[in-house]
């Protein structure tokens, strides 16, 4: 009752930051769960990085495969560019990017404001 | 018009890959088109043997360790077709060495082969202008293989009838080449004479085909007891364009853009 009164008769309000809340929180399961399907002994480590070679293009979900192939194609990219190539949402592309980040399969650069993205830096058969 | 990179695959061994892509390649080329033919079964190379070619210092093997560019490799063969085209090979190293070696390759190597191969069709297709890259690979579930298939804007898959090198072919499509979102086309190699016949000619089995095995058949290819006796020595689209099995390649060729 006095939790009702401190709502000060506003709940819509309060219901619409739950939902909010709970659409991060949903995001971040779904990084988890990715995190812990792939990565190996489970730890959650953006240094840790695994090797983005065919078979694991293969072991992907049909969405992540679907962006780090184009990025293999184009070497290195913006979600923007990779969500021209895929027919996707730049939000989107973004999330799968980042998605794929912290799965230790792409690393993330930042020049001015724009975000870069790529497997290898510069010749990708450069020992 | 952009190039095109067509790669064939089989998931069993002996299927005719080699045979169909010389030809494939000497067809084009013979058509006036600019092509280049890459070994890229470095686990049983054999274009070397088949142009009675020793490289020029330089293989294939070379260009995937980032030891040197496509242009090293590549070898000019230009002189064996009569068209006006450039006919380009790129050869494997039959060394078993250089064999022990590439079947030692860990994860992070495959990737940065991977990174290599797409890169050609920047080299190749567009600061070179050929037509037509053609990737003899590998039979089965290779490393190589799935990389060329990566690479490549079009798969042919060449099966023969055995029940297994069918099945193999329908779990390669549903569990490869559709997850790369590839275009795929079947070939049907080594059917016998009379199989054709008896079913109302070619169009009649490769339609019983599709049905049965669910594969997208882009043609079949009889047994050629003439092909056979060659022995590989014969490129037929070259020396012998109006062969039967010459004629099959040229519509192979054609069908493929349609794919």
């Amino acid at each position: 009752m006095t939790l009702y009164k401190s709502l000060q008769g506003k709940p819509i309000r309060v219901l619409e930051k739950i939902a909010d809340s709970l659409n991060q929180l949903n995001e971040k399961v779904d990084v988890l769960i990715e995190l812990q399907k792939h990565s190996r002994g489970g730890i959650v480590n953006e240094s840790v990085t695994d090797v983005l070679d065919v078979m694991t293009l293969l072991s992907l979900p049909d969405h992540l495969r679907k962006t780090a192939i184009t990025l293999c194609n184009l070497g290195q990219a913006t979600a923007e560019e990779i969500a021209e190539q895929t027919k996707r949402a730049r939000a989107v592309e973004s999330g799968y990017l980042n998605q794929l980040v912290l799965m230790g399969y792409l690393k993330k650069e930042r020049r001015g404001r724009k975000a870069y993205f790529y497997v290898e830096k510069g010749d990708p058969g450069e020992k | 018009m952009m190039g095109k990179i067509i790669a064939f695959h089989s998931y069993k061994g002996g299927t005719g890959k080699t045979l169909l892509s010389i030809n494939l390649a000497a067809t084009y080329a013979r058509k006036g088109k600019n092509v280049c033919l890459l070994d890229l079964d470095f686990r049983a190379p054999s274009l070397q043997a088949r142009f009675k070619a020793n490289g020029n210092g330089y293989w294939l093997n070379d260009y995937l360790n980032g030891v040197c560019e496509i242009e090293k490799v590549l070898i000019d063969l230009s002189h064996l077709s009569s068209g006006n085209g450039k006919f380009l090979v790129g050869l494997a190293n039959p060394s078993t060495e250089a064999i022990r070696e590439m079947s030692a390759k860990d994860r992070k190597w495959e990737m940065r082969a991977l990174g290599r191969l797409l890169s050609l069709r920047n080299s190749l297709l567009n600061d070179m202008h050929l037509d037509y890259l053609i990737f003899d690979t590998s039979p089965g579930l290779q490393y190589s293989s799935i990389n060329a298939i990566v690479a490549a804007d079009v798969a042919i898959v060449v099966t023969s009838l055995d029940t297994s090198d069918i099945r193999g072919t329908q779990r390669m499509t549903s569990e490869l080449y559709d997850l790369f979102e590839k275009k795929t086309g079947i070939v049907v190699n080594k059917v016998l004479a009379d199989m054709l016949s008896s079913t109302a000619g070619k169009e009649n089995f490769s339609e019983h085909f599709h049905n049965t095995h669910n594969l997208p058949v882009l043609d079949t290819i009889p047994c050629f007891c003439d092909v056979l006796r060659a022995g590989g020595t014969c490129v037929f689209a070259e020396e012998k364009p109006e062969h039967a099995f010459a004629k099959t390649v040229e519509r192979i060729a054609q069908k493929i853009e349609k794919i």
